[in-house]
């Protein structure tokens, strides 16, 4: 059995609206092992991109432990977090979330910054990266000029370019065309066979959830058993 | 790729507004750099004037002549080691418009008494000998074209010629300036030649000196002398009032007032214009920057680099701006000093004002930058991804 890399303790998370407490997650108790690829799915509001923002130390959960790599990531610093999320995940998100005003390989080569790498190995890994994302040709291009699915490999691309363990999706392809989405879906699935990374992807998309190797069902902040749901 | 190329890049990344922000910190500084030059050459004027010479004007004021018979009296008073005569002529070249300042004086005193006006020795000679000769300084000889040998035909208002003609002068030499107190755009010419004028009945207007200049006798006090001299006048015929050159100098200063005080408030204003300028531009490009500074964060970058990000892009735009702005003060200091002619003569931007300009826009800079920065670094990174999506 492969080594479980993140794993949710009896975490329940609430958040206050107006004097309410909407109880986001409750009591949720989840793992997943190295070289997984887990789709997370589920109705809008159930919790989701909460597990994710959970996972990458975003942010903290009101009770329970959330363990990731063998750290309790809800007991860190705000500085050790910083660290642990540059070492360990990386996220993409549905909006592509690449910076505007850097072209491709700017982009990709940004948390590079936060290695001890030089000026050339940075250039070097952020080339690599595109290539493996297919776009090497299109490095010199600021977003506003890619196609969405582009965008999206390019945010791929410097999630992988840390070489982290863990890779985050909210919704990746949640923007994207059937075709751009399915060349998305592949390059996941080839990161986690190939790489060996474990990704965590959230999405409501039925056929993108068949890339996955697993899929979580969630309802109302507790995971459901997908022959029930 | 660094976080010095994301700063210019961001800041880039609306060209126009960024364009606009840096055009106006040019325009701030400049007019900081030309305000409190204007204060400090009137300032220098009055800090570089000798210890070694006094004033001595009519008690009653400064339009009043004194009798020329002062001159003997004051030589023999003791601490007097030399006196000259200073006449205001107040003529006119060509048009009323052209005015600049003239003094009939006695040449060789004047030349021994003022150590830094500069002179070839060729040029002191040929003066001394000429009776219609006049010295001019350099700044008047570039803004009007004259030359040595030029006569200028000057047209008299306090002395009218009799016969409507104009005076003339014959240019013997251009002298330079070692010290602020000394301007480069009066024109010195013979007392003796207009006092010749008058006796003869060439021409109206009064007879007499305006001032006295007085250099002191070694180991002689401005104060002591002083003293002497009002005393000695005490009984009439005509009061004296003698005074430091310093002295002197700054009652022309204070003539202008609360002006200083004004300049100086002036400058604040535009300032703190100037601020609030920097401080939209970075409130609205920090708004539009939220969901970058999210991705920052999400990637793992501490807080202090969103933080870093937008105080150099502040600091940055405010420099950029505020160094053009020095720039064209730099650069326009002579056509500035010949705008103001006699008003200003010596005006020139100092280092130290250079120096203030600069730690002022890095102080805007900082201003400007810390509220988006210090909203940035409580931004959590979740949240700011979805409040900018
Ligand atoms: N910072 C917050 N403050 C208040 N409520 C929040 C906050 N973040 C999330 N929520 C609420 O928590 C619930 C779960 O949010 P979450 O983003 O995890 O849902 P999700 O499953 O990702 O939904 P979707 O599929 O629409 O993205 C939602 O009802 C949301 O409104
Ligand atoms: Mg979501």
């Amino acid at each position: 059995m492969a080594e479980v890399v993140i794993r949710f303790e009896d975490v329940t998370k609430a958040y206050r609206k107006g004097g309410e407490a909407l109880v986001v997650l409750d009591h949720l108790d989840m793992s997943v092992e190295a070289g997984e690829f887990l789709a997370l799915m589920g109705p809008s509001g159930s919790g989701k991109s909460t597990i994710l923002n959970l996972i990458g130390g975003l942010d903290l959960p009101d009770s329970g432990a959330v363990w990731v790599q063998g750290t309790d990531v809800s007991r860190l610093s705000a500085d050790a977090l910083s660290s642990f999320r540059a070492n360990h995940v990386a996220y993409v998100f549905q909006a592509f979330n690449l910076i505007p005003v850097l072209t491709a390989e700017e982009n990709v080569a940004l948390p590079l910054l936060l290695t001890p790498l030089t000026k050339a190995q940075r250039r070097e890994q952020s080339r690599f990266a595109l290539e493996i994302v297919g776009l090497s040709d299109r490095m010199d291009h600021k977003p506003k000029q890619l196609s969405g699915g582009q965008e999206q490999r390019v945010a791929i691309a410097r999630a992988i370019a840390m070489d982290p363990t863990i890779l985050l999706c909210d919704e990746p392809t949640g923007d994207l065309d059937r075709d751009s989405a399915d060349q998305v879906l592949e390059l996941l699935a080839r990161l986690s066979s190939e790489f060996g990374k474990t990704i965590v992807m959230v999405t409501h998309d039925l056929q993108a959830s068949e890339y996955a190797s697993r899929t979580v069902h969630l309802d109302k902040g507790v995971v459901v058993d997908p022959t029930i749901a | 790729m660094s976080l010095s190329l994301l700063a210019r890049r961001q800041a880039g990344g609306h060209p126009m507004r960024t364009l606009l922000t840096v055009g106006a910190a040019t325009v701030a500084i400049f007019l900081f750099c030309f305000l409190r030059s204007i204060v400090t050459s009137l300032d220098a004027a009055v800090e570089a004037s000798a210890s070694n010479r006094i004033i001595t004007g009519s008690a009653v004021s400064l339009f009043q002549s004194l009798p020329s018979a002062y001159m003997g009296q004051i030589e023999a008073i003791e601490g007097v080691e030399s006196v000259s005569r200073f006449t205001w002529f107040g003529g006119r070249y060509q048009s009323e418009e052209n005015f600049f300042a003239q003094f009939g004086c006695d040449p060789e005193t004047l030349m021994q008494q003022y150590p830094e006006l500069l002179l070839p020795d060729a040029q002191k000679r040929a003066w001394v000998r000429d009776r219609r000769g006049a010295i001019i300084g350099q700044g008047l000889a570039d803004q009007y074209g004259w030359k040595i040998g030029d006569t200028i035909p000057l047209i008299g208002t306090i002395y009218p010629r009799v016969d409507g003609s104009d005076w003339e002068f014959t240019v013997c030499g251009i002298y330079r300036s070692a010290k602020p107190n000394l301007d480069e755009v009066t024109m010195y010419f013979h007392w003796e030649y207009m006092d010749r004028v008058l006796e003869e009945g060439g021409s109206y207007g009064p007879r007499g000196t305006s001032v006295f200049v007085v250099k002191l006798a070694d180991g002689f006090t401005g104060e002591e002398v002083s003293t002497a001299i009002d005393a000695y006048y005490s009984g009439g015929p005509q009061r004296t009032r003698t005074q430091t050159e310093a002295a002197f100098q700054a009652g022309f200063v204070s003539m202008l007032g609360n002006l200083p005080t004004f300049l100086g408030m002036l400058g604040t204003a535009v300032l703190i214009a100037i601020l609030f300028g920097v401080v939209n531009t970075m409130t609205i490009a920090a708004r539009e920057r939220v969901r970058s500074m999210g991705i920052l964060k999400s990637l793992g970058f501490p807080n202090r680099i969103p933080v870093r990000l937008y105080l150099m892009e502040s600091t940055g735009i405010v420099l950029l701006g505020g160094g053009l702005g020095m720039l064209l003060a730099n650069l326009t200091q002579d056509p500035l000093r010949a705008a103001f002619g006699t008003y200003i003569p010596v005006y020139h931007v100092t280092q130290d004002t250079y120096v203030m300009a600069a730690l002022i826009c890095i102080a805007i800079g900082f201003a400007a930058g810390a509220w988006p920065a210090w909203r940035a670094s409580r931004l959590r990174a979740a949240e700011s991804i979805r409040r900018g999506v």
